[in-house]
């Protein structure tokens, strides 16, 4: 077997980089390192060996959005046809086993909230409540034999997030940003947009870098918030600043930094330092730039769902308002991708408080799934179809997920309780085979069909980071004595799922 | 990348192909199959894993179950205790065969799980039909095993002769630069020359107390040509109690110390923060380490001595160390211990109680030895398991304790009392059951079968509820006015429920009262309906009380109001009210006149549907439909009693009840307990219960396979790894030993002067800390695969010093004070870099980017803001909104001017899921990890934080404000000395003042101090 050594290849580079290993592996190196990974440099188009050992496969893609339904979305209501729920339905449960759900919610079998009908060619079935999906649905491959081991919702959110169930594991786009750096010069790497109602169950623990460098944590961006970034801007209580004092102070400040860093010449970290500052300052034209939807036509805006800015909503959730905060964080995703940034994360659904702003849909599936699972699917449709008429669909994945499924029996007569033995993912676009399923559920939606052959996230993972050119079991990091891994000791690619 | 770590990725791969290690599934196997041939790839491939995975923990080199191991192909043959195993060639009649496919469960192995899957079972079969080939002779493991034992941080720490000085005239004067100068010697490095003064204080007292010298301290040391001026400053720093501030930072890094419990909800830790005074006292106290050690896992066992550092209030604030890190609340509090989530979420919470304990006192990575035996390092999973039965009894909960010595005293007193009085209360029921024969029994057992069902049906109106008085005697009154004068026969008093305080039922019931009607509502002429002021009445609990009018002439009992006096009120928390769920009036005809009627009360207290005087008359009772029937029984009691029971042995029961109410108000007249958030038992109900209503009895630790909580096998009992490290075995007890003598041999062997691990972890802390590296460099590992020592005789030394002085202000003005600390970090010789580019062997001093903390106080300290108030809960810089379900910690709603805030950073309140951004663009610790060395980090989104955010700005025009101050007349020059001194502990050069000056002529100096704080300097350490 070959073991690469790393440091040693390093040494006949005869790049910026192999200069650097000269200098080493210390703070140095790790410094300036990053800031060359924000240079781009960290791309494929760095063929001379000095990528990421792990790097072994031939990339398919380039760019990743995952789509976070916080709460639990329900599969059987959405995307998991089952006939024979609406065959029982209201006749009293029977899984053949003894069951223990979260709540005990364990009523009598409950039939899909919404009619399914037949899309696309393959003729895939989906809920009316996710209908404009169906515009797309030949391009989407769906995953019915999620499994979970956990019915809890901060630690199975942790799960699909981190891949582990306890926090203080970094997010799978902070594992992305460490091996393939960014392929952009002002913009982060792994931007995370929350649902605007606030964060899901363990805030940010979904997206930090934890023990990898801060700069592949997920960077937080609220679209519409004055400010959308932290720290973009000035504090406004600050109104001494003006754009000619802040203009000479950043080259004030580069002299002066000169000055200091030319005594001591070997630190790394001062050159990288200085050098944050102008990346800074270019972050701060660009990101405004991104996030300005102004510059959409209304064609565009419409497909999204996007209504116009200050409009009034009623207070009741509602699929139109649903629609606009998706939609928006949609076009703001697409609009981020063709800047270069690297792994997009959205969310829909904050914290399982009350009154439900989440698909934790305990009580009433009708009042909150509909017009959330309305809302995600107009934005998510247009989402693929503007991907894909830019011909960014070539080489960005979109990954669909929640922490877990719902129950197919009914939990007070309306609503469905936690159901970690299955749930639904769906894939799209780059690397990914259109229009075809990997894995059922079993007639109730209950469990896997096959029990023994389950999907889970390491799967999931294992596939993306394979699509992106990485070997899963090689991209490690050692934290307090484990090489830790984005896929723990688990996980094989879903050959079946690569197209 | 470039990163420090990719080189571990070869180095593991490396060690695992040399010796032998076995994978885990899915990952790689290292073996070159190519030269193996086909039957012993199928042992390698399938049957080396079958084993590793479900028997060798029971029967291999460390354990040998039923004298068996199946670890080599001559331990199979020998067999265990049922004789040999292993037939070649005959499956049918090798017992390893035998028993995995046995479906007798009392037979089959492994005893735990579902067993071998049918695949593996024809594996093995397959495997020893065609010759059992492949395996080794001998046991590989038991090499494997006996090289892990030979690690360098296993052994006993040994005391070298100090070196001499190899090649110089000049004397050393630290036995550090001793050892530090053998290495340089060897490979041929030198000594960079010391560091100027200036730097030298700046680099100490960010060292040390993690702000920077004032211009004044900085003039004093320079004129002070006493040769001991350096020695002077370090002792003057070590006393001063921003040391303790400084450090503690570093120790709550390690323990990731958090006020919120992190996952789902996120609520608050209102009391998580005196373990982080605890800790601040403790280092500036400079506690003796072993003492600092036992206090914290099991400070409650340690006898009260104020003088030596073993007051209340540090016995039991220390505990917070248990609990420091994230805990699953959801997974506690809604899903109990019974389901499999719930098991789980206990699990890992042990487990993370484990790994603080052992990876912060001992530096070794035991949490590694969950799923399988440690892949590494010498370390069984019994062993793992062992030590989760160290804190099997204890949970994440308050712990309440008395700071106050008297108090103390004086409460534990009341509580014997009441403790004998409650055992006298038991004594008392039986001669009541003695007297009233068998009598009493079936009605108290009718009432228990109709109260049981009641708490899951109540109604959402409790009742009425008075103001709340401080005193038990005292006089209030609720009454209902029926519209008209009517004949009354019969009144149904009803009892309230509330769960407040843990009371229920009978809550708010008076002790002393009476009934009575009148026809004008002032209650001028009144006549008695029912009369209980002249002894106490014993609380009806659930039952509703009956009062018969129908002995009173029809003239006396026709009345328009009907009033309830208390004269005695019972009491809810410290405190005393009247509170009554129902007042039912029946007239000749049994219907209720009061219903709906209109109340009026002495006081009340309105609180929404729950409570409200006109709840008295809504018909709507605790009791429901049971209602009558258990007035019925109420007074069936009571007149057992009465008919069965002298008036002696009343008078007895009644004295007592007396008795304890008086007790218990003693007891809540006593300033109230403070609270810590710790480990430590919980005494709960619900699904988060604890194992305090088992009186503390530890819970069962099971050896799970693949750490599976549906795959439990044999019980573990509590341990401590004993053979790897030749100590002695501290946890013999004797049956029914209370669960804190577990914690405390615990804290017994972390603290035995013979532990190799304890005071190497610690001195390699604190040298990292001082130089930026460790002699090892992973702190929180020092197993094989944790870094080597660079300097190992020197170690040893620091550690031997360490354990004799038990004094971390001792080591610490030991290393502070040595040749090598005061080197300049500048690159004298650029050759060295060549040899030692990570500087590992100390020719220089590292250039150090300061910490989060120590940018934030420095920029404090510079603006002339820092508050230096000391302890107590943290300054909150966010907003919290909507705290009722999961509290949103909005940090950009924060007034950046709020004074309160500017306080040093360790009094920070750390909330977990949303992490302060600033502090976390600045590399803070995450508080849901153990952080053993930072990461540190530059990039453009932490430039925006130091320019943008509203702290930095704020304190810029602070900074600003300051300097107008203090030169009132503009006088740019001095202005811009000061800042410079100020921020930089140094004059400018020329062209900088140059540069600063012009700018702060066009731009004011809001923004100029807004620059000084951006500069690279400021925020690193030569």
């Amino acid at each position: 077997m070959h073991v690469p050594n790393f440091d040693r290849e390093l040494d006949f580079v005869p790049n910026r980089r192999g200069w650097l290993s000269q200098v080493g592996n210390g703070f140095g190196g790790l410094a300036l390192a990053s800031m060359l990974a924000q240079d781009g440099l960290g791309d494929e188009e760095q063929s001379s060996g000095a990528t990421h050992p792990a790097i072994v496969y031939p990339r398919k893609v380039k760019r990743v959005i995952q789509l976070f339904m916080a709460g639990a979305a329900s599969h059987i209501d959405l995307f998991d046809y089952k006939p024979s729920l609406l065959k029982h339905h209201g006749k009293p449960s029977d899984f053949g086993e003894p069951v223990e759900a979260f709540q005990d919610g364990l009523g009598p079998w409950l039939k899909p909230v919404w009619d399914f009908k037949p899309y696309g060619k393959s003729g895939k079935m989906l809920s009316d409540t996710v209908a404009p999906l169906g515009k797309v649905v030949d391009q989407m491959s769906f995953i019915h034999n999620m499994v979970t081991t956990s019915g809890v919702h901060s630690a199975a959110t942790l799960l699909q997030a981190t891949g582990f169930q306890t926090p203080g594991f970094p997010g799978a786009g902070c594992w992305v940003s460490y091996a393939l750096g960014s392929m952009n010069d002002n913009l982060p790497t792994f931007v995370v947009l929350p649902d605007h109602r606030g964060y899901a169950s363990n805030g940010v623990k979904n997206w930090d870098a934890a023990f990898l460098p801060t700069q592949h944590s997920g960077t937080v961006i609220f679209p519409g918030k004055t400010s959308p970034i932290t720290d973009l801007n000035p504090h406004p209580s600050a109104s001494f600043i003006t754009p000619t004092g802040e203009m000479e102070a950043r080259s004030a400040l580069a002299q002066l930094n000169r000055e200091h860093a030319s005594q001591r010449v070997d630190d790394l970290r001062l050159e990288a330092r200085i050098r944050s500052y102008e990346l800074a300052g270019r972050m701060q034209v660009a990101a405004p730039e991104a996030l300005d939807l102004s510059q959409e036509p209304q064609h565009i805006l419409d497909m999204y769902g996007i209504q116009a800015q200050g409009k009034q909503w009623p207070t009741e959730i509602n699929a139109p308002e649903e629609a606009h905060h998706f939609g928006t964080k949609c076009l703001v995703a697409r609009r981020m991708l063709e800047r270069g940034v690297r792994f997009i994360q959205i969310w829909s659904g904050n914290d399982n408080g009350f009154p439900r702003r989440n698909w934790d849909s305990h009580e009433d599936l009708r009042r909150d799934h509909g017009p959330l699972a309305m809302g995600m699917a107009i934005g998510a449709t247009a989402l693929i179809q503007d991907l894909q008429q830019r011909g960014l669909l070539d080489d960005t994945l979109i990954l669909w997920t929640t922490e877990f499924g719902r129950m197919p029996s009914s939990q007070g007569g309306a609503g469905r309780d936690h159901n970690p033995y299955v749930f639904t993912n769906w894939l799209c676009g780059a690397g990914i085979k259109p229009g075809v399923t990997c894995g059922e559920s079993d007639e109730w939606g209950y469990k896997p069909l096959d029990r023994n052959k389950p999907t889970k996230v390491y799967d999931v993972h294992a596939t993306l980071l394979k699509l992106m050119g990485i070997e899963h079991t090689k991209l490690t990091w050692r934290h307090n004595g484990i090489d830790r891994r984005l896929t723990d000791v688990h996980g094989h690619p879903i050959e079946a799922i690569i197209g | 990348m470039v990163g420090s770590n990719s080189k571990f990725l070869i180095h593991g791969l490396l060690l695992a192909i040399l010796l032998g290690i076995p994978h885990a599934r899915g990952e790689e196997n290292a073996i070159k199959t190519n030269e193996l041939d086909t039957q012993t790839k199928f042992y390698i491939e399938k049957i080396r894993p079958l084993l590793d995975e479900h028997c060798v923990n029971c029967h291999g080199s460390q354990e040998q179950g039923g004298g068996l191991k199946l670890d080599s192909l001559d331990a199979m043959l020998q067999g265990g205790d049922s004789g040999q195993v292993l037939k070649v060639g005959d499956p049918s009649n090798s017992l390893l065969w035998k028993r995995i496919s046995s479906v007798n469960p009392d037979e089959r192995m492994p005893p735990e799980g579902d067993g071998l899957s049918k695949s593996d079972i024809e594996s093995m079969s397959q495997w020893i039909a065609q010759g059992a080939h492949g395996v080794d002779e001998s046991s590989q493991q038991d090499k494997s095993w006996q090289e892990r034992l030979e690690h360098w941080a296993w052994k006993p720490m040994r005391s070298e002769p100090i070196p001499l000085r190899l090649d110089s005239k000049e004397n050393l004067a630290s036995p550090i630069d001793g050892w530090i100068e053998v290495k340089l010697n060897q490979k041929q490095l030198a000594w960079s020359p010391p560091a100027d003064q200036t730097t030298w204080l700046r680099r100490v007292y960010f060292d040390l107390i993690g702000l920077p010298p004032t211009p004044e301290e900085l003039a004093a040391f320079v004129a002070d040509h006493d040769p001991n001026a350096k020695g002077k400053v370090v002792d003057r720093l070590l006393a001063n109690p921003r040391y303790g501030e400084r450090w503690a930072r570093h120790w709550l890094d390690v323990v990731h110390y958090g006020d919120t419990h992190g996952y789902d909800k996120d609520k608050p830790r209102p009391n998580a923060w005196p373990y982080r005074d605890y800790v601040i006292r403790a280092l500036n106290e400079d506690r003796p380490y072993s003492r600092f050690i036992e206090q914290q896992i099991a400070g409650d066992t340690l006898p009260i001595d104020p003088g030596s550092g073993l007051s209340s209030a540090d016995n039991n604030e220390a505990l917070g160390f248990i609990s420091a890190g994230p805990w699953d609340a959801i997974g506690h509090t809604e899903v109990p211990e019974t389901k499999t989530d719930g098991k789980i979420a206990r699990h890992l919470d042990r487990d993370n109680m484990v790994a603080t304990a052992i990876g912060t006192f001992a530096s070794i990575t035991i949490q590694c030895a969950q799923c399988h035996n440690h892949k590494f390092d010498p370390f069984t999973q019994k062993d793992y398991y062992a030590l989760q039965a160290v804190f099997a009894a204890v949970d994440r909960s308050e712990r309440a304790y008395y700071a106050d010595a008297q108090v103390e005293a004086e409460v534990s007193i009341v509580q014997r009392e009441l403790a004998a009085v409650l055992e006298e209360l038991k004594q008392y029921q039986t001669e009541v059951r003695q007297a009233t024969g068998e009598q009493l029994e079936p009605i108290e057992k009718s009432i228990l079968e109709l109260t049981m069902p009641l708490k899951g049906q109540l109604p959402v109106e409790y009742g009425y509820h008075s103001q709340i008085s401080p005193q038990s005697k005292t006089s209030k009154w609720v009454q209902v006015d029926l519209g008209e004068a009517t004949p009354i026969e019969t009144l149904r008093v009803h009892p309230c429920y509330d769960d407040f305080n843990a009371i229920g039922p009978g809550f708010g019931f008076p002790i002393r009262w009476q009934v009575r009607g009148s026809n004008s509502p002032d209650f001028q002429n009144a006549v008695q309906l029912a009369n209980h002021t002249s002894a106490d009445f014993t609380n009806p609990l659930w039952c509703p009380v009956e009062v018969d009018c129908k002995s009173l002439s029809a003239k006396q009992r026709t009345v328009r109001y009907i009033r309830v006096d208390a004269e005695v009120l019972v009491e809810r928390s410290r405190d005393f009210i009247f509170a009554l769920a129902e007042l039912e009036v029946f007239n000749d005809a049994g219907v209720n006149v009061a219903l709906n009627k209109s109340v009026t009360a002495f006081d009340s207290i309105e609180a929404g549907p729950r409570w409200g005087a006109k709840n008295l008359v809504d018909g709507k009772t605790p009791t429901g439909k049971v209602a009558v029937q258990l007035a019925e029984l109420h007074q069936a009691k009571i007149d057992c009693i009465e008919r069965s029971i002298p008036q002696t042995l009343r008078d007895k029961g009644l004295n007592l009840e007396s008795k304890e109410r008086q007790l218990r108000s003693r007891l809540a007249s006593l300033p109230p307990p403070q609270r810590v958030f710790a480990g430590t038992i919980h005494n709960g109900s619900g699904a988060f219960r604890g194992t305090g209503p088992d009186g503390g009895k530890p819970r069962p630790i099971y050896l799970l396979a693949r750490g599976n909580v549906t795959q439990p096998g044999r019980e573990v009992m509590p341990s401590a790894l004993t053979g790897q490290f030749g100590l002695p075995d501290l946890f013999q007890f004797p049956e029914n030993q209370s669960e804190s003598e577990r914690r405390a041999a615990l804290a017994k062997w972390l603290i035995h002067p013979a532990h190799p691990l304890t005071w190497r972890s610690l001195v390699n802390r604190l040298w990292q800390y001082h130089f930026g590296r460790g002699i090892v460099d992973t702190p929180n590992d020092f197993g094989r695969m944790g870094g080597a020592p660079s300097h190992p005789e020197l170690l040893d030394y620091l550690s031997l010093e360490f354990r004799d002085s038990q004094s971390i202000k001792h080591m610490q003005r030991k290393i502070i004070l040595t040749k090598v600390y005061e080197q300049s970090s500048v690159v004298h010789n650029p050759d060295a870099i060549a040899i030692d580019s990570e500087n590992v062997f100390l020719w220089r001093q590292s250039r150090r980017k300061l910490e989060a903390e120590a940018v934030r106080d420095a920029v404090l300290a510079t603006s002339g803001s820092l508050d230096l108030k000391m302890g107590g809960p943290g300054y909150q810089d966010f907003v919290i909104e909507r705290p009722e379900h999961s509290p949103h910690y909005e940090y950009d709603l924060a007034d950046p001017a709020d004074s309160k805030t500017f306080r040093r950073t360790v009094y920070r309140f750390i909330v977990r899921s949303q992490l302060q951004p600033f502090m976390t663009l600045l590399d803070c610790a995450d508080p849901s990890l153990r952080v053993d060395r930072r990461n540190e980090t530059v990039s453009a989104t932490q430039a925006l934080t130091m320019l943008n955010n509203g702290f930095m700005l704020e304190q810029a025009k602070r900074f600003a404000g300051r300097l107008q101050h203090e030169f009132p007349k503009s006088d740019p020059e001095r202005k811009v000395v000061r800042a410079f001194e100020l921020a930089l502990s140094r004059k400018p050069t020329e062209s900088e003042a140059k540069i600063v000056r012009e700018y702060s002529e066009k731009h004011g100096w809001e923004n100029t101090c807004r620059l000084l704080f951006n500069l690279n300097e400021f925020s690193f350490v030569d």
